[in-house]
Parts: C-alpha cells; sequence; structure tokens
C-alpha cells in the first residue's frame, strides 16, 4: 500500500478548504447553498402571497390602484442596474482567483455601487407611492407589494455591506487569493438575490394588472 | 480495496488499513479529484461578458412583451414566466458556477427550489378554489 502524506497530496487539491471536511465539499459553500435553499422557501412564501392576493380587492380598493402607481420603464432601469451588478460580482471573483487584487476591488465596489443604486431607486420609489397615498395597510396590493419588495431590499442592502466588508478587508491586504471562496461565498448570495428580484419584478411589474 | 490503493494522511499520523476502519481516508482521497476541479473549470471574463448580453437582450424582450396588447393575456403571462426562468437559469448556470461546481450544492439548492415550488403551488391552488374563492 502506498502512503502519501498530506504535504505530498496538496497540489491535488484547491484552496477551496475542501480536503478538511469528511465530506469533500467545502463546509462553507455547502452552508451557504443550505442558507440559500431555505432562502427560496422564505422568498418563495412571500411570492405566493402576493399572488394570492394579487386583484383580490379590486371592488373595494382603497387608495390609488396598481395600474396607476406602477412605473416600469424606472424599475426596468434599476432592473438593468442589479442585473450588472451580477457581471461585475462574477468579475470580482474571477480578478482574485488570478490573484488581480485592483480589479478585485474595482469590481467589488463597482457591485456595491450598482446595489446601492438600486437600493435608492427602491427608496425613491416608496416615498412615490407614499406620498400618492400607497401605506403598508392601505390595501392588499400596499401589504404585499411593501412586504415582499422591502424584504428583498433588506437582502440588498446586507449584500451591500457584506461587499463593503471584502472590499475593506481587500484594502487591509487581509484577502489574499488563498480566501478566493470568501468572495464566491458573498457572490452566491448577490446573484441569489439577482434571481429571486427577476421573479418579483416578472410577478409585479410585467405581468398584465387586473 | 487493493494494495495498490493510496491512503492521504496528515504527516506523522498513524496509518490505518482501510480494512481496519481506514475507509473515510479513502473517501476523502476519492473526493479529491472533484474538490480538484475547483475554479479552474469556471468560465472566463469573455463568458461572463456574454451572459450579460444575453440578459440585457431577455430582459428587453420581457419589458416589450409587458406592453403587448394583444389581447392573451395568459399567453403573455406564460411567456414572461418562460423569460424569468430562463434568465433564472443562465445566473445559476453561468455566474453561481452550477454548472461546473460540485453536484451536491446543485441538489442542495434544486431540493430547496422545487420544494418551494410545490409547497407553495398547493398553498395558492388550496387558498384560490376555498378560503378565497368568493
Amino acid at each position: 500500500m502506498a502512503v502519501v502524506t498530506a504535504a505530498e497530496a496538496a497540489p491535488v487539491v484547491s484552496h477551496d478548504d475542501a480536503h478538511q471536511t469528511n465530506t469533500g465539499v467545502s463546509n462553507n459553500k455547502l452552508a451557504i447553498w443550505v442558507f440559500l435553499a431555505s432562502e427560496s422557501l422564505f422568498f418563495g412564501a412571500f411570492i405566493a402571497t402576493y399572488f394570492l392576493y394579487r386583484g383580490r380587492d379590486a371592488q373595494f380598493l382603497k387608495g390609488p390602484s396598481p395600474t396607476s402607481l406602477l412605473n416600469i420603464p424606472f424599475t426596468s432601469v434599476t432592473s438593468f442596474v442589479l442585473l450588472m451588478s451580477s457581471l461585475t460580482m462574477v468579475l470580482a471573483l474571477a480578478a482574485i482567483q488570478r490573484g488581480d487584487h485592483r480589479r478585485l476591488r474595482i469590481w467589488l465596489l463597482a457591485t456595491a455601487v450598482f446595489g446601492m443604486t438600486f437600493i435608492a431607486g427602491q427608496v425613491y420609489e416608496f416615498t412615490e407611492f407614499y406620498r400618492q397615498g400607497l401605506h403598508l395597510g392601505t390595501n392588499l396590493f400596499g401589504t404585499t407589494f411593501f412586504v415582499l419588495t422591502g424584504l428583498h431590499g433588506a437582502h440588498v442592502t446586507i449584500g451591500i455591506v457584506w461587499l463593503l466588508s471584502l472590499w475593506g478587508r481587500s484594502m487591509q491586504g487581509s484577502l489574499p487569493q488563498e480566501r478566493a471562496e470568501a468572495v464566491e461565498i458573498a457572490g452566491l448570495y448577490w446573484h441569489f438575490v439577482d434571481v429571486v428580484w427577476i421573479f418579483i419584478f416578472t410577478a409585479i411589474y410585467l405581468i398584465p394588472q387586473h | 480495496m487493493t494494495d495498490q490503493a493510496t491512503e492521504v494522511t496528515e504527516p506523522g499520523a498513524a496509518v490505518v488499513p482501510a480494512s481496519e476502519g481506514g475507509g473515510a481516508l479513502v473517501a476523502q482521497s476519492d473526493h479529491a479529484p472533484v474538490a480538484a476541479a475547483g475554479h479552474s473549470n469556471h468560465p472566463t471574463p469573455r463568458q461572463y461578458v456574454l451572459i450579460a448580453v444575453v440578459l440585457v437582450i431577455v430582459t428587453g424582450i420581457e419589458i416589450a412583451t409587458s406592453y403587448l396588447n394583444t389581447g392573451h393575456t395568459n399567453l403573455i403571462i406564460i411567456a414572461l414566466f418562460l423569460m424569468a426562468a430562463l434568465k433564472f437559469f443562465l445566473v445559476a448556470a453561468w455566474y453561481m458556477h452550477m454548472k461546473v461546481d460540485q453536484p451536491l450544492f446543485r441538489r442542495v439548492f434544486v431540493v430547496g427550489m422545487v420544494g418551494a415550488g410545490i409547497v407553495y403551488g398547493i398553498v395558492i391552488l388550496v387558498f384560490s378554489s376555498t378560503v378565497l374563492k368568493s
């Protein structure tokens, strides 16, 4: 039987810590995938609730109607910005994987700025709706709309903080190429938030209202 | 396990033959080639940009479709959801590396997505036909 020490075997295994686990896969990556699977159920609950109550209070609708409020061109632009943030996120990952820390910082910052632009758009939209008389308790549309998009916005905000913390660590030199998995995990979260918005955008804005 | 098989151990650690419970070590080394795939098979930046271009085009078609006034609302809704599903697939497969990463991650995520689809599909059907029927 040939015996090889871990040091000799090291080049075979990538630096994603997979060799330190019993499963042969990275615990951190497995954890984020399990978390994202649970997030699918979380957002699924609110999207299902939105569809359940969609158009059901038409006969006793108080306040402005969804048709008069929703600004598709404006939200299309913010959706485009969020979509592009997914591109900058993978470019940040590609940069750290090849050891290009300058580009890593540029792309991380670009992703965070795109995220902040999206949130700024959402804050503007919420303010505008509120000014026109749609509050959380005005009608079923107000309740389901603010809860669903608000929770998504909260996730984007957490993602922005996460990205900025990675950017700060990189500036301090404490995010070496060997820790590329930290960027990959943040990226998985960010892309998930993006794909959730793909469905929210379709459900609320693009599907014709009653 | 044959005598020609290789075990990976920490330096100085006792070598436990597979027949005496050393199977876990063998299992780890069996996984190594998969783990070694790492990020070496991730798409290139050029491919990432190409995917982004496709995503932008599909989004443009989605927005244009939402403005169609054909009277076939159900067809429009189906088309919009198919395009959303295509965008989801592109982001998940290429940007989240589900296409090239460990199959275990894909399985875990698919269980969550399919589970959500089944659970909330049932909820919508049940509530639509009973509680909210009026």
